[in-house]
């Protein structure tokens, strides 16, 4: 061995120094096992577990422990061990879950009185937000509470964030989850009234910084990470736009006009490409307007009249009737919810933006998009190997080239007809896909279509599975499910 | 603290607290001393309502209090001495008669709350609470979305029914009523039986089988050993809408779950029964059970070996060969005898003239007696009758009336004599005045039922005038104009003046099957007949029960109400719990809904009975590579908007009443899916006759996926056992059958490829 310079030695502490930083910092975040919030480690819902998992397995099969939770369709996630998870425990009590992720065993649970709930529109549920946690705190959306924070330690609240109630034209109700980023709780709301990106101090509560998104309507997407160009920014999916914000300070940085009107979907990020699949009912001339018409004109007059729109809405109304007539109409319908600036219609794409781009990016970030050739009711994608992955209602599955968006196949069936409300994820070389008729159907990832079985958990499910520690975690519409290979 | 702050402190908390105190309005409702144990149940109910009407602080007490707030005053003159001292100013009520008026009681002003007898002034307590808003739904109460003032001052509302006998059919024991309350268990039987009393149905009708579940008994040694239970259907696996069963892996009725021998399911059964009898009772309501007099379990075929089992897997009295046997009187008797002594507490039996076996023709012996009884020939000859019944345009209640599709004139003549001799039979068991003698001195009331429509302008002549006649018209609820048409000739037919007739009423058109069906302009048509021919009432009868809230609200408000219409009960049922705005699109809704079921009934009667051939026969019906006749087209694009506007009035029903409303957005997607999939079902088969297992693929893929989204649909709703049912029954007779057709279409498409 040759002796350590000097120089060296100092350059080998401070390298020492740097590895415990780093692993310091980590304990303060998710480990790269974990599945910190909705669909793991930036919403890849990719877990890069290393360890064999279960292909055949069923609700009573390679079961390793379950919980009765009550009803709900968030996800579980998972961080040091423990899994966080949310029901509605009796009409208005809402619960997070704490349990011991390799026995199940019940850490602690922490009840909350909701209030007067909401309308929300089936199979939507009031516990529908998956949380997020960073080895300290779960922090958990609940429409009527905000957010809040409780120490993952033992479910004592560190912090609350009151948010404004959610409001929706069409009574779809809420179902956002907040993600971590770095020491910021980020969550985005777009309903129909006030539409906003919030990055909440994950350590105090206090909010950091907020972002009007006044050009969106109600939507789902997470925001996700996409460092590119040097830099990290929060891109979110919204109603016709894919934007890039500072993490800093939420301003925004560019825009990709190349969405439909309603994303129920989110977007993935790898490699500094983010990748979408979004369908939004009808064609791109379908405008807001065109639904209200259809759904809220009561009296199917073509107009909108002021007890026709939820109270929620009466003040926007007002301001929307310009002429005081007492029915909003024509022209002032086209504004009255829906930007001027953004009248993005229906349509389904998927397709792969770039980022890390400044400004108007529509014309010079879109590496592939293909449109209206989709499924529709499509699912969020999951990006793993070379292939993008999606299903549609139906059990309808499509694949593509992830980097050129060639077809590696298309509508082809996965043999479990109905609705997918759960996003597909993957680990260990296989694709999950769960339906909403409670079957995980399992295909192997690759270019070919290829189904290696389809696993019956017993009851409807709406959430998506989180995979951590060799164990697939499945929450059905009533109990939570631990699957492993060395279950009993 | 010191003592002038605390005094101040315990000041600001004694005000506080009678302030909080004042909040609550105090209601004083005031009952007689010795009031019947329904009218104390009415108090108890006007109480519960209060509470959560006006957050009010309700004490009930025999006694005027010396000072009151609101003062209510229920009860009757013949029960409650405060209301027998208002004297002549007290309306004369029939036993079915209630009021609500406001009174002044020496200068303070009162509400009387009051009825007839006291299942009466259970119902007046209940109008009051449909006074401030709440409404009775099958599937419970809906509080109003604002809130009213308490206000007892102006009140004055008298009510006497003009159809008096108003009958719910509680449980329909045969294979087609199976998805009906065929799989409520007792506690759903219960829930159900308290809100047909908020709707004032007077009488439960349960309709009994010879293989049921609720008797046994024996008969010269052999003893009956049948006893069927609803058909338990597997749900675990891949099953749509699954989530309607939360977890389970079988559907079946909760009462005889893990019923495994003959004894428990008896047990089972009578348990059920003596508690739904009893639960009917507590809310005023009299019981009726339906039992056939010459239908019995095929064990009793061992009396004689010559007869054949009828196409319910009975036997029937034609099946005995001597017309002098003794034995099937004998046998009949204890038939009769086990529900009686099982169910001393029944108040009615009611005979079925119903008997579907293709036997040997003993109605002209029967005839003789008859005429030697009653002097009939005078009147009619039997071959008249049997000309009219092959005649007949419409048929009270077979399956197939000649006019419409499925048209039997064989069918009209077996069932014509059937009824002669079901009727001489049934005189001959009558003459024995111990067959319904129930304890405590009480006789069970008698009703005939099911006799053929040619035998109605006779029934004076036929049937005693002690006898209650329930006179089938249960296609009469059909929207179609050809039905309704002959239904009304019929009707006009029946001496309903001089004879005791209720009408039965089908609240679903009879063919409508696992398809929505709300007739309430036929039934509004049907009720102004029924008035204005003098009939007692009705009794309802039905397929599904979810369809039923608004058919059972209308039939209640009508029966007290002649003026009453589909739309203005509709807007009375809604706007109170939904909110301006909504009556109107769920009107239109259901007037698609009634053109879409006649549209059906009058093309294709076995559309969409839940039959194991419900959908998979579909394909082996396809002649020359039809495609589906044009109607089915026109009618799933009825349900189709008409699901579009029941999600209209769901949006628009915001503060409360989607309990309602988004019930039936759910159910016309179902039925817009259900008639997607036999759509796509049909295309497959003529694809499959053709050779074309690609299409025939494809096609059945589409089906699959139109019935599982449309129960689905469905399961996101379900609230009732009956919804479950057909639920399961669509997936045991419809998406498994589908799958596995597919799974074989598959194959062949794949041999094709090759």
């Amino acid at each position: 061995m040759h002796e350590t310079s000097f120089c060296g030695r100092r350059l080998l502490l401070f390298a020492g120094a740097l590895i415990l930083l780093s692993l310091a910092a980590n304990r303060s975040n998710a480990r790269a096992e974990d599945w910190p919030q909705f669909r793991g480690v930036n919403s890849s819902g990719v877990a890069p577990s290393t360890y064999s998992l279960p292909t055949e397995f069923s609700h009573t099969d390679k079961v390793k422990w379950s919980q009765k939770l009550g009803d709900g369709i968030g996800s579980p996630i998972i961080v040091d061990g423990r899994v966080f998870t949310t029901a509605m425990t009796s009409e208005q009590k809402f619960s997070v879950f704490c349990f011991d992720a390799a026995t199940g065993k019940h850490r602690w649970q922490r009840d909350f009185d909701t209030g007067k709930l909401p309308r929300i529109t089936p199979p939507n549920s009031h516990a529908s937000s998956t949380p997020a946690a960073d080895g300290k705190r779960v922090y958990v959306h609940f429409s009527t509470l905000g957010l809040l924070a409780l120490n993952a330690a033992d479910g004592k609240m560190a912090w609350e964030y009151k948010l404004p109630s959610p409001a929706y034209l069409m009574d779809w109700g809420a179902a956002m989850s907040p993600v971590v980023y770095k020491d910021l709780v980020l969550f985005n709301q777009d309903d129909d009234l006030n539409p906003m990106l919030f990055a909440v101090d994950a350590n105090t509560g206090k909010l950091r910084w907020q972002t009007e998104r006044p050009d969106m309507l109600a939507g789902y997407a997470v925001p996700v990470i996409c460092e590119a160009n040097g830099r990290a920014d929060i891109v979110v999916a919204g109603t016709g736009k894919l934007k890039g914000y500072d993490p800093e300070n939420g301003k925004e940085r560019w825009t990709c006009n190349t969405l439909p009107r309603t994303l129920m979907t989110s977007p993935v990020v790898r490699d500094g490409i983010i990748y979408i699949s979004v369908q939004s009912y009808g064609d791109a001339t379908r405008t807001l307007k065109f639904a209200l018409l259809e759904w809220l004109d009561t009296n199917q007059d073509g107009k909108l009249a002021r007890p026709e729109l939820p109270k929620e809405f009466w003040k926007r109304f007002d301001e929307s009737d310009k002429d005081s007539n007492g029915v909003i109409e024509d022209d002032e319908l086209d504004t009255a919810f829906q930007s001027r600036d953004n009248q993005a219609g229906g349509g389904t794409t998927i397709q792969a933006v770039r980022g890390g781009g400044t400004g108007d990016v529509t014309a010079s970030h879109v590496l592939w998009n293909i449109k209206n050739r989709s499924p529709s009711n499509i699912s969020s994608p999951v990006v793993v190997g070379e292939q993008l992955f999606v299903v549609k209602k139906g059990g309808l599955s499509s694949s593509f080239d992830a980097a050129t968006g060639k077809t590696h196949w298309e509508l082809a069936r996965i043999k479990n007809i109905g609705d997918y409300y759960a996003s597909p994820v993957a680990a260990d070389g296989k694709i999950y896909v769960t339906g909403e008729n409670g079957f995980v159907v399992v295909l192997e990832q690759g270019p070919k279509v290829n189904v290696l079985a389809k696993n019956d958990m017993g009851e409807p499910c709406l959430a998506t599975p989180a995979i951590a520690d060799g164990r697939i975690f499945i929450r059905t519409r009533e109990t939570l499910f631990c699957i492993s290979e060395n279950a009993k | 603290m010191s003592t002038p702050l605390r005094y101040f402190a315990a000041l600001v908390i004694g005000l506080l607290l009678s302030a909080t105190a004042s909040a609550a309005p105090r209601v004083d409702v005031v009952i007689g001393p010795a009031a019947p144990k329904l009218e104390r149940f009415a108090a108890d109910e006007l109480a519960a309502q209060f509470k959560k009407l006006f957050d009010a602080e309700v004490r009930i007490a025999d006694k005027i209090p010396a000072e009151s707030q609101h003062l209510i005053l229920l009860g009757s003159p013949a029960t409650n001495p405060a209301i027998k001292s208002l004297g002549d100013a007290f309306p004369k009520l029939s036993d079915q008669g209630h009021l609500l008026r406001s009174i002044k009681l020496k200068d303070r002003p009162a509400l009387v709350v009051s009825g007839g007898s006291p299942v009466a002034t259970l119902w007046a307590a209940y109008e009051l609470g449909h006074h401030f808003g709440v409404r009775y739904f099958l599937f419970g109460d809906l509080y109003p979305v604002t809130k009213s003032e308490l206000k007892l001052d102006g009140v004055d509302s008298v009510l006497e029914p003009s159809l008096r006998m108003r009958t719910w059919k509680a449980i329909a024991n045969d294979e087609d009523g199976w998805i009906g309350t065929g799989y409520f268990g007792l506690d759903e039987h219960q829930a159900l039986l308290r809100q047909l009393a908020k709707l004032k149905f007077n009488r439960v009708f349960i309709v009994t089988d010879p293989n049921d579940s609720f008797v046994t008994y024996e008969f010269k040694g052999i003893h009956k050993s049948t006893a069927t239970i609803p058909m338990e259907f597997s749900v675990s696996g891949d099953t749509s809408g699954r989530g309607a069963f939360r977890g389970a892996r079988s559907f079946e009725n909760p009462d005889y779950a893990g019923r495994e021998t003959h004894a428990d399911r008896i047990a089972a059964g009578a348990r059920l029964l003596r508690g739904i009898i009893e639960c009917a009772h507590n809310v005023g309501m009299t019981v009726a059970l339906e039992i056939s007099p010459v239908r019995f379990p095929k064990e009793f075929s061992e009396l004689d070996q010559n007869v054949n089992l009828g196409k319910y897997r009975t036997l029937s009295i034609r099946s005995f060969t001597d017309p002098g046997d003794t034995v099937p009187i004998q046998l009949s008797k204890a038939q009769i005898r086990a529900y009686v002594t099982t169910f001393p507490s029944l108040d009615a039996i009611n005979f079925s003239m119903a008997d579907w076996q293709e036997g040997h023709n003993r109605s002209e012996a029967a005839w003789k007696r008859l005429d030697a009884q009653t002097g009939i020939g005078r009147q009619v000859s039997l071959k008249q009758l049997i000309v009219a019944a092959r005649d007949r345009a419409i048929s009270a209640w077979t399956t197939k009336p000649p006019m419409f599709p499925g048209i039997n004139p064989d069918e009209g003549e077996s069932t014509i004599q059937n009824n002669v001799t079901a009727l001489d039979f049934t005189r001959a068991l009558l003459a024995d005045r111990d067959l319904l003698r129930l304890p405590a001195e009480r006789t069970a009331m008698v009703g005939i039922t099911h006799l053929d429509s040619s035998l109605f302008p006779y029934l004076d002549k036929l049937i005693p005038a002690t006898i209650a006649t329930e006179i089938p018209v249960y296609f009469a609820s059909s929207a179609s104009g050809k039905r309704f048409a002959e239904t009304k000739k019929m009707i006009a037919t029946i001496p309903a003046d001089r004879v005791s007739c209720d009408a039965g009423l089908s609240l679903q058109d009879p063919h409508a099957g696992v398809l929505p069906s709300v007739p309430t302009s036929a039934l509004h048509r049907l009720l102004e007949e029924l008035r204005s021919r003098q009939f007692r009432g009705f009794s309802a009868s039905f397929d599904t029960v979810g369809d039923l809230d608004f058919s059972a609200y209308f039939l209640s408000r009508a029966s007290f109400d002649v003026k009453v219409s589909p739309q203005t009960a509709l807007n009375e049922l809604l706007t109170p719990v939904c909110g301006e705005g909504v009556a109107e699109r769920v009107q239109r809704a259901f007037e698609m809904i009634e053109q879409a079921a006649a549209l059906i009934d009058e093309n294709d009667a076995n559309f969409s009975v839940p039959l194991p051939s419900v959908v998979a026969s579909h394909p082996v019906d396809v002649e020359d590579g039809a495609p589906l006749p044009e109607w089915v087209g026109k009618a799933r694009d009825l349900y189709l908007n008409a699901m579009n506007e029941m999600y209209r009035a769901n949006t628009r029903a915001r503060e409360g009443g989607r309990a309602f409303t988004l019930y039936f957005a759910r159910r016309f997607e179902f039925a817009a899916e259900y008639m997607n999939c036999l759509e796509a079902v049909r295309k497959a088969g003529v694809a499959k006759k053709k050779g074309d297992h690609e299409t025939q693929v494809a096609e059945l893929e589409k089906a699959i996926e139109s019935l599982h989204g449309g129960l689905n649909a469905m399961a996101a709703v379900a609230r009732s056992s009956s919804d479950r049912a057909i639920i399961a029954v669509l997936n045991e007779y419809g998406y498994r059958p589908l799958k596995k057709e597919l799974e074989a279409a598959e194959k062949n498409a794949e041999k094709g490829r090759k």
